[in-house]
């Protein structure tokens, strides 16, 4: 178990104080599936979008576990899942690589406006053919002079209608070797970027997503991020981060949802008693707490083993399956336990559950942690 | 020495048709599709936890994991120097 310092606790609590201001209407906004600027710069401006930056380039410097025991919060507090998607997006595909891998001189120029989101960030890694194969990809880059030349497509960018830097993955060596790609730091207004339209999904519809396009992109070579051809192992160490963040978040809308669920138990009288006395639905509610447990413990024992430099391949892709699970779950029982009201798009909760679905899909859907983990078992 | 250590855990996990004199220290393990994306993470995640060498902070290229001879040398540059007396 963890003991949180006074430190770590404030950090949260400037978070979990804008509970009301970040679920302020937000049945409406995802019906109407904008990206609420406004409530993004509320959460800037509690200093979250820069927690793991170093503080000398305007972050908070603080490292994995403190960063998610702070979304933990901002899960909690907000019933915006849409935007909170939007937050771990922009910390893993943006800030966490440039902080970790941009040179200096890339640093100075950009990682202060991102850790104040200022500047909004995205990642571009899948392809319409090629899914979660990033060795697949066929988006390309050529060297040409102190320029990368960049040509192809990638589908499912989150963030991307809205963003001002894009994390562009593409080839650079040999198809289908692991020492073919690198990642690429792309301003939106670079010639030759563009960027389809927000395309409608199931859930998180507050967090817009799009299409991007490369035709003959010139990227500086200064704006490669790690070395060229270190895509890949770049791409590792931000996709343990991306889901860390954006699982911390779901255990804290796991939280919310099982208190709101208790709560709703205790009070409503149903054939002379109220509803939690039956053990049918005291069941639904308890598989609620086991999996917000579980999936809370598996992902802070992975930041705790990742911040040791153990190997966490394995952990990571466990916490995953857990946690992705176990919010699907989480969100179902709410519905089933608040009946009618819970089909209802006023009461937020069948929102819940179209949101909780995405979970098992992006950052490697259910199948791929399962085939990961089968291949660090040596099948 | 880590060479024919390193060498025998790419045999057992990566080439098991091949045996540990075989496979030359200069073979091109990531070219010739030996060792994969995924195998590419399972050899740095062994090697940071046999050698204790804290893989996500020191700078490393994919052709640090090429041959058995690139990955003696990462391991001598990284290698933790266990404490002295």
């Amino acid at each position: 178990m963890i003991t949180w310092t006074e430190d770590q606790r404030s950090l949260r609590e400037s978070v979990e104080g804008l509970a009301d201001v970040l679920s302020d209407g937000h049945v409406e906004d995802d019906q109407r599936g904008a990206f609420p600027r406004a409530k993004w710069d509320r959460v800037a401006a509690t200093g979250l979008l820069g927690l793991p930056v170093d503080a000398e380039h305007g972050g908070l410097g603080q490292d994995v576990l403190t960063t998610m025991h702070v979304l933990e919060g901002l899960g909690h507090a907000s019933r915006d899942g849409g935007l909170s998607f939007s937050v771990s997006t922009h910390l893993a595909s943006t800030a966490t690589p440039l902080n970790r891998f941009g040179s200096d001189e890339l640093k100075r120029r950009y990682l202060p406006r991102v850790a104040a989101g200022e500047l909004i960030g995205a990642h571009a890694i899948s392809e319409p053919s090629a899914g979660s194969d990033a060795m697949a990809m066929r988006t390309t880059a050529v060297r040409d002079g102190d320029h990368f030349v960049l040509n192809g497509s990638k589908a499912f960018v989150s963030n991307g209608p809205v963003a001002d830097l894009v994390v562009v993955y593409a080839r650079t060596g040999p198809a289908g070797t692991a020492a073919g790609t690198t990642a690429f730091l792309v301003p939106r207004d670079t010639p030759g970027l563009g960027f389809g339209g927000p395309i409608a999904k199931m859930g998180l519809k507050t967090s817009p997503l799009c299409e991007l396009f490369l035709d003959d992109v010139r990227v500086p070579a200064d704006h490669v991020l790690g070395r060229v051809g270190s895509g890949f192992l770049v791409l590792d160490y931000v996709m343990k981060r991306e889901i860390l963040y954006s699982f911390v978040i779901n255990v804290g809308e796991m939280q919310r949802r099982l208190e709101q669920v208790v709560d709703y138990a205790k009070n409503r009288a149903q054939f002379g008693s109220t509803i939690g006395r039956f053990q049918s639905v005291q069941n639904l509610v308890v598989d609620m707490k086991v999996g917000t447990e579980t999936a809370r413990l598996w992902l802070y024992h992975t930041a705790q083993k990742l911040q040791s430099n153990k190997d966490t391949t394995i952990d990571v892709a466990i916490s995953k399956l857990v946690a992705s699970e176990a919010a699907v779950a989480s969100a179902m029982n709410a519905v089933q336990v608040f009946g009618g009201y819970g089909y209802m798009a006023e009461y937020g909760l069948e929102k819940d559950l179209r949101n909780a679905v995405a979970g098992t899909i992006y950052s490697g859907t259910t199948q791929i942690q399962q085939g990961r983990i089968a291949a660090m078992l040596g099948l | 020495m880590s060479a024919p250590e390193i060498k025998r855990f790419v045999v057992e996990q990566f080439a098991d048709d091949v045996t540990v004199d075989d496979l030359a220290d200069d073979f091109d393990l990531l070219d010739n599709g030996v060792v994969d994306s995924l195998g590419l993470l399972r050899l740095i995640a062994w090697l940071g936890d046999r050698y204790s060498i804290p893989v996500d902070d020191v700078d490393i290229e994919p052709d640090d994991f090429r041959t058995v001879d690139a990955m003696t040398a990462f391991v001598a540059r990284h290698r933790a120097v266990p404490a002295a007396g």
